[in-house]
């Protein structure tokens, strides 16, 4: 396992329209380190999940993943994010009318991989055998088991999830974290869990919380 | 003996209930010539032609054999119609050289239905023209032709130098052995030819000696014959000699005829029996796959005529306008194994079917 | 560059979800294509049969002399032969003659018969040479024989052996059909016979119609025919074959060109209709498209995508279009004619070409129009934050996009402009540039105007006393007028056009119907079974018509064709009596005439049709010279009248001063008047007993304007079925937007569940705005379509036809198709809305229908 770091803020700021949401953030994640970020509403969590996908850009300082710095041309950035970030969305965000497997093979496509690998994936979330299903099949923690396999079928060296629960139950919900934690374990990667459930931020290595001051780190006992 | 003959084959069989067909000559025994007015055009008379053939000189002493023919047909169109156009007499033109430079013919025709006087075959003296191409005989004798044709030009002047000469019975000339089967038939022969032949835009002045053949009659053709032999001939020694034979479908002799004028103007005439033509030589023509016997051996009672012709090829193919298909060529002739003279000979009738 | 698995998978997905909306794309695309491939098909064979036909009739000649009447005398022919520069002449008498055994089945049966000199014509027109039979050679000069081309012997049902009667006026001639033709040209339907018959049996001695000439090698063709141009005068006419190519192109241009655009109008529906469903199709798949690009695709990739998509629908569209314009043009050729049964090119069959450069043409036009129409929304796809966009309720930035009044106005004032000005090459590409523009302003006013009708209705709302679905509905439409005026347009361009097509083909209906009962006025109409026939009535024959008892006044009519310009189809020249003090009576003028005091003692009047001013520029009071009097004679154009009849123009002039100038005194036809108390009856018998009473063609006037009527129907068929093409495409464009947006606003229904909306109220609501929006449609419909059937009744027929026409509204009609289409759309709506209302449709993989 290296020991570089697989992300890296530096002094970065982002504002919209004269509301200053980040200010200043440094922050660097070692690789194969998994973080839970929590916040009040508002505090620019999705913003920061956002400027590290490279889906917007930010008004000074410099993102760097995997020591590669983030493009803020459209293109190179959209390469840099297909092959190093896999995403996990509150709304799972399954495309309604591709097959399990299409769905999952996505990621490996646009990376130009082999789809070897996607059925292994849908199996190791839960789902092996029905890779011909479509989505309006599948219950809700299904359709997740379904975005993680598509999050990490292209071994992405960075996953962000963007409150991989907020939709779900609270039995589905555990079962959900347990896969996305011993999924990523698996695939060696590295994770940013960005949430306000507690029982999500527990599954995480770290947690660290977002404000204006930037990122702190803390253990669940002290916000107790 | 010409091959619109057969001409006249398909202009009688045409159906006649016309308010007005023309009435027609028939050809009988006893006519007396007079001259110039049979010179010039008999239309009453189903068909008539004025035809010339001869050999010239070029200026580097090159041998060239040529031809030059005018008919006129009378047709069965109805006489009342008064259109300028209506078709009652039609003028067809034949032109051919023989240059064994070339090895085939130059040939060309025309022929358009007389009127508007861009064609014509006029009474009273030889008056015939056919757009551009003209024959025509002068006061004082000549004849005068003026061809132009695709592949060459032709103005040539005939002078006479001897009398005319009558053919058959004072120029009753018999075709078959029914009397009805008869023309009108005299020659010019020793013409002396004078004038220009231009071929690729050269002019080239020639002269020679020519044959006028003139030729009228209102019937036609036995019914059996499939073609004839024929033959002109200016000899050497002044003397003239024509002779011909018709052939019956079978190839065997229907009719036949020769006379010989020597040069003092004494005539013999020799009959059926005492005429026959014996092939010698055969070419195949490669255009039509006709055979013809182009070079032949002929018997006039005692004396025998050996043929042979100025080149092979001398078959005129007009299948696509007038669909005629001949052979008629210079030739030179001994008498008796002897250089004797030369002249023209035609073959018609070998192209099978003949569809004429 | 996407990995074509993942470009296939797309697809298949975006066809497996919206298969309608796909399907209607494709049919609007497939007719426009289908349309113009139809009457380009149908108008080449059309043209190159007519140019081929008349090319084989002159042969491989450099020149053709033709005087400008029919017939020359002869005497020019030897002149010309001998001509200094000519190889050689062909002459040729063209007659045409009536088919009496065909009469009562055919109007108007004509022969042609080509009088010919066989030794003239075998080296210009080998190909016209009659084949007689074996055995009768000289048939080819027999006075009673004549040769038909295969397509003739097929309409007289005749074979070699056979006889036919002609006839020419009253007179019959029988010919024997001596055989075929060398190597006529296919569907050709003509007659040759000897040129001297021809003329002897058909009373033309001395005359021949025109004149064939082969240059010499060398001789420089333009100036040779200058020269003999000036050496022959104005009253002969020089052409080469180009003359009749442009001749047979200027004959149908107007009414192709009208057609095409008829047919560009239905692509342009169709781009509109793809550029709708592409608008909707993207809004509904924003968070799908925001995923793809968040999980790695780039703008350029699903740009691609998104035009494969459209572009996959286009060339689908395309090649059914071009498969179905194929399959209409033989339809139409073969039950309708050539000209679509417009009576332009008469006695010709054309062959179908398959024509791959316009397939090709036709193909990139339809693929291009649906990619164009699916650039803008695709572009605001692959543009787009995905990140924004992954979330709910971003629809309505992208419609903002879509609001242009500046585009509007711009588009409507140039239109406005644009309908003012002249004709270019005879042909209104203004007008029709200003109805493009017209439609595309209005589109492009639409949301706007959408939003200020909604606007005000909501403002004049007591919140307190409507009725809550009213009052939701007209919310909406006021908020989301981008929505609403996408679903609109489909509705609006295609109700538009029909109301235009209705208000101008009615506008011309009714003035043809004025105007026939005006030139008309006679009981009784008799010619000879052919129009135009050469010969005509005599004089003794015109006074046997005139003794009958029954008769209270006749008018004899001399018609003949005249060319005046070579590369123009020929005008008619009518003579008959005219009365200079009130020309009126006889003529439809337009605008006053010139009075017998402004009409100078040398100069003869004439009367011109509205074609012989915009064509030649006869001008009212304007003195011209006309070629067919000898020797030449002024006249004056004394008055202008409308012809419904000729549109390549026509000359109307007194019997008399006609007759004097040209000595010809045979008439063509008779208008009959008929005494108080005969009837018409025993007055038909009456003529029907003359000796050449069977002869003739003999009308009653109601039977001649019925007929008319019927051709002008006909030659308006083919519109009449675009109309309803459009009006179709643009229903199915209304249901598929509808049934599209319902599901764009599932949210919105289920939210309006919970507050306590029924089912049916919510069905109710959406039928609501369905009603609201097609009615808005439909009067914006009829506005613009009121101004376009403007440009084409002033402005664009005028200009392509040549004649005006007054302006005649079907109010019925209208108001009966606009509840036609209010029905239709509000129906599609309320269809559309179950579907939605029914709540599992969350769980539908097919989102529409």
């Amino acid at each position: 396992m290296s020991h570089t770091p697989v992300l890296e803020l530096s002094d970065i700021s982002k504002s919209y329209s004269d509301r200053q949401v980040l200010s200043g953030l440094s922050y660097s994640l070692a690789a194969g380190e998994y973080v839970a970020i929590m916040g009040d509403s508002g505090v620019g969590k999705s913003t920061l999940l956002n400027l590290i996908a490279g889906l917007d850009s930010p008004d000074s300082g410099e993102i760097k993943i995997d020591s590669k710095i983030l493009p803020v041309e459209d293109e190179a950035a959209t390469i840099l994010r297909r092959k190093y970030l896999g995403f996990i969305f509150q709304a799972f965000h399954v495309l309604p009318h591709l097959t399990l497997l299409q769905n999952v093979s996505l990621p490996l496509l646009l990376n130009h991989l082999s789809l070897d690998r996607a059925p292994a994936m849908l199996a190791a979330v839960g789902l092996q055998g029905r890779e011909q299903d479509f989505p309006h099949q599948l219950s809700g923690g299904e359709l997740q088991r379904v975005a993680i396999a598509r999050a990490l079928v292209h071994r992405p060296r960075l996953i962000l999830a963007d409150e991989p629960t907020g939709n779900l139950d609270q039995d589905t919900s555990r079962e959900i974290l347990q896969l996305i934690r011993s999924e990523i374990k698996a695939n060696q990667a590295s994770a940013i869990i960005v949430t306000h459930s507690r029982l999500a931020a527990e599954t995480a290595d770290r947690i660290l919380v977002l404000d204006r001051h930037g990122l702190t780190p803390i253990s669940l006992e002290n916000r107790k | 003996m010409r091959y619109l003959w057969i001409l006249l084959g398909w202009l009688i069989f045409q159906s006649s209930l016309l308010s007005a067909p023309p009435v027609l000559a028939p050809v009988v025994p006893g006519k007396i010539f007079e001259f110039p007015d049979d010179h010039g055009a008999h239309p009453d008379f189903r068909i008539e032609w004025w035809y010339v053939t001869g050999w010239l000189e070029t200026p580097t002493g090159d041998p060239l054999g040529f031809q030059v023919t005018f008919f006129r047909l009378t047709t069965q169109t109805d006489r009342d119609n008064p259109s300028h156009f209506a078709p009652h007499q039609l003028i067809i033109a034949h032109a051919a050289l023989s240059d064994p430079a070339i090895g085939r013919l130059q040939h060309d025709q025309r022929i358009a239905r007389s009127g508007f006087n861009l064609a014509y075959a006029r009474t009273g003296n030889a008056d015939v023209k056919l757009d551009d191409w003209t024959f025509l005989r002068t006061a004082d004798g000549d004849y005068q032709t003026n061809i132009k044709a695709d592949d060459f030009t032709m103005k040539l002047s005939f002078t006479p130098s001897q009398p005319l000469m009558l053919q058959g019975e004072n120029g009753f000339s018999r075709k078959g052995p029914k009397t009805a089967q008869a023309s009108y038939y005299y020659s010019e022969p020793h013409l002396q030819v004078n004038g220009t032949i231009s071929r690729q835009g050269k002019d080239m002045s020639v002269t020679g000696t020519a044959w006028l053949d003139r030729e009228w009659s209102s019937e036609y053709l036995d019914p059996d014959a499939a073609g004839w032999d024929w033959v002109s001939a200016n000899l050497n020694d002044g003397s003239a000699l024509m002779a011909f034979q018709i052939r019956g479908k079978d190839g065997s002799k229907i009719w036949a005829y020769a006379a010989l004028r020597d040069a003092s103007g004494r005539v013999q005439f020799f009959t059926p029996e005492q005429v026959s033509f014996h092939p010698v030589r055969t070419w195949r023509s490669t255009h039509t796959q006709a055979v013809y016997p182009v070079a032949t051996r002929i018997r006039t009672d005692k004396i025998e005529w050996q043929i042979t012709p100025l080149m092979d090829d001398q078959e005129l193919d007009s299948r696509d306008s007038t669909r005629a298909v001949y052979w008629e060529g210079a030739i030179t002739l001994t008498r008796d194994g002897k250089p004797a003279g030369r002249g023209y000979m035609e073959l018609t009738g070998y192209v099978q079917p003949l569809t004429m | 560059m996407s990995p074509p698995l993942l470009t296939r998978w797309l697809l298949q997905g975006e066809w497996r979800s919206h298969r309608l909306q796909s399907i209607v794309a494709v049919l609007a695309i497939m007719f426009g294509v289908a349309l113009g491939f139809t009457i380009h098909l149908i108008n080449t064979a059309a043209v190159s049969e007519f140019s081929a036909a008349t090319r084989s009739l002159s042969g491989t000649s450099d020149l053709t002399v033709r005087a400008l009447r029919s017939t020359f005398d002869e005497t020019l022919y030897p002149m010309l032969s001998q001509h200094e520069g000519v190889a050689r002449a062909n002459p040729v008498l063209e007659i045409t003659v009536g088919i009496p055994a065909k009469a009562k089945a055919v109007h108007n049966p004509v022969l042609k018969i080509l009088g010919l000199d066989m030794f003239r014509a075998i080296s210009i027109t080998p190909d016209l040479l009659g084949v007689p039979a074996e055995d009768k050679p000289m048939d080819m000069l027999a006075d009673d024989a004549v040769f038909l081309s295969p397509a003739a012997m097929e309409w007289l049902a005749v074979k070699q052996g056979d006889s036919i009667t002609v006839s020419m006026g009253t007179e019959q001639i029988t010919l024997r059909v001596a055989g075929g033709l060398a190597r006529a040209h296919a569907g050709q339907r003509i007659a040759v016979m000897d040129i001297g018959a021809a003329q002897w049996r058909f009373d033309q001695i001395g005359q021949l119609s025109r004149i064939e000439l082969k240059l010499q090698q060398g001789v420089n063709h333009t100036a040779f025919r200058e020269m003999l141009g000036k050496e022959l005068g104005a009253s002969y006419l020089l052409t080469e074959s180009q003359d009749d190519d442009t001749r047979a192109h200027n004959m149908s241009r107007a009414y192709r060109v009208n057609l095409n655009i008829l047919a560009l109008v239905a692509l342009f529906t169709g781009a509109f209709l793809i550029f709708s469903s592409q608008v909707l199709s993207t809004i509904r798949r924003r968070s799908q498209l925001a995923l793809l690009r968040v999980l790695g695709m780039t703008r350029r990739q699903l740009l691609r995508q998104l035009l494969l998509e459209s572009g996959l629908l286009g060339v689908l569209g395309s090649l059914l279009g071009l498969a179905l314009g194929y399959l209409l043009a033989a339809m139409a050729l073969r039950h309708l004619g050539a000209d679509l049964g417009a009576g332009f090119f008469p006695g010709l069959e054309p062959q179908l070409h398959f024509d791959p450069l316009a397939a090709i043409f036709y193909f990139l036009l339809g693929t291009g129009v649906t990619v164009l129409g699916s650039l803008l929304p695709a572009w605001e796809a692959a543009h787009t934050h995905p990140a924004p966009a992954l979330k709910s309720g971003s629809e309505y930035t992208v419609l903002a996009a879509l609001r242009a009044p500046r585009l509007a106005a711009v588009c409507l004032l140039t239109g406005i402009i644009f309908a003012g000005l002249p004709p270019v090459y005879d042909l209104p590409v203004f007008g029709y540039l200003a109805i493009v523009l017209l439609l595309i302003g209005s589109m492009a006013a639409l949301p706007y105007l959408c939003g200020l009708l909604f606007s005000t209705l909501l403002r004049a709302l007591n919140p307190s006393k409507s009725n809550i679905l009213y009052m939701l509905a007209v919310t909406r439409l006021s908020n989301a007028s981008g929505l609403a005026a996408i679903a609109l347009g489909g509705v609006l361009v295609s109700f538009s056009l029909m109301v235009a097509m209705a208000i101008m083909v009615t506008s011309f209906r009714v003035s043809v119907d004025n105007w026939l009962a005006q030139v008309l006025p006679a009981d009784l109409y008799l010619h000879p079974i052919i129009h135009q026939d050469m010969r005509g009535l005599t004089t003794d024959e015109q006074q046997t018509i005139t003794s009958l008892p029954d008769i209270a006044r006749i008018d004899f009519i001399r018609s003949i064709p005249v060319t005046l310009d070579p590369t123009r189809p020929n005008i008619t020249l009518l003579a008959r009596p005219i009365d200079r003090n009130d020309p009126g009576l006889i003529v439809p003028l337009t605008e006053n005439a010139l009075s017998p005091g402004e009409i100078s003692p040398d100069t003869v009047p004439i009367w011109v049709s509205e074609a012989m001013v915009d064509l030649y520029g006869f001008k009212i009071g304007k003195q011209v010279t006309l070629p067919f009097a000898d020797p030449s004679q002024l006249f004056i154009v004394a008055g202008v009248w409308r012809d419904y009849g000729r549109i390549f123009g026509a000359i109307q002039m007194e019997l008399s001063d006609y007759r004097k100038l040209t000595g010809d005194d045979h008439v063509s036809d008779a208008a009959l008047w008929i005494k108080p108390g005969a009837t018409i009856h025993t007055a038909i018998s009456a003529l029907k007993a003359l000796p050449f009473g069977d002869t003739l063609e003999i009308m009653e006037t109601g039977r001649v304007r019925a007929v008319a009527l019927k051709q002008f129907d006909r030659s308006f068929a083919v519109t009449y079925l675009l109309e309803l093409v459009a009006i179709g495409v643009g229903l199915m464009g209304v249901a598929a937007s509808f049934s599209a947006q319902t599901l764009t606003r599932i949210r919105e229904f289920g939210m309006l569940r919970h507050i306590g909306l029924s089912r049916r109220q919510i069905q109710r609501m959406l039928t609501l705005e369905g009603g609201l929006l097609a009615g808005f449609g439909i009067i914006t419909g009829f506005l613009l379509g009121t101004g376009i059937s403007l440009i084409l009744i002033f402005i664009v027929n005028p200009q392509s036809f040549h004649w005006t026409m007054q302006l005649y509204v079907p109010w019925a009609w209208l108001v009966l198709m606009a509840l036609a289409v209010l029905g239709a759309a509000t129906l599609t709506a309320s269809v559309a809305s179950r579907r939605a209302a029914s709540g599992n449709v969350i769980r539908a993989v097919r989102e529409d229908w």
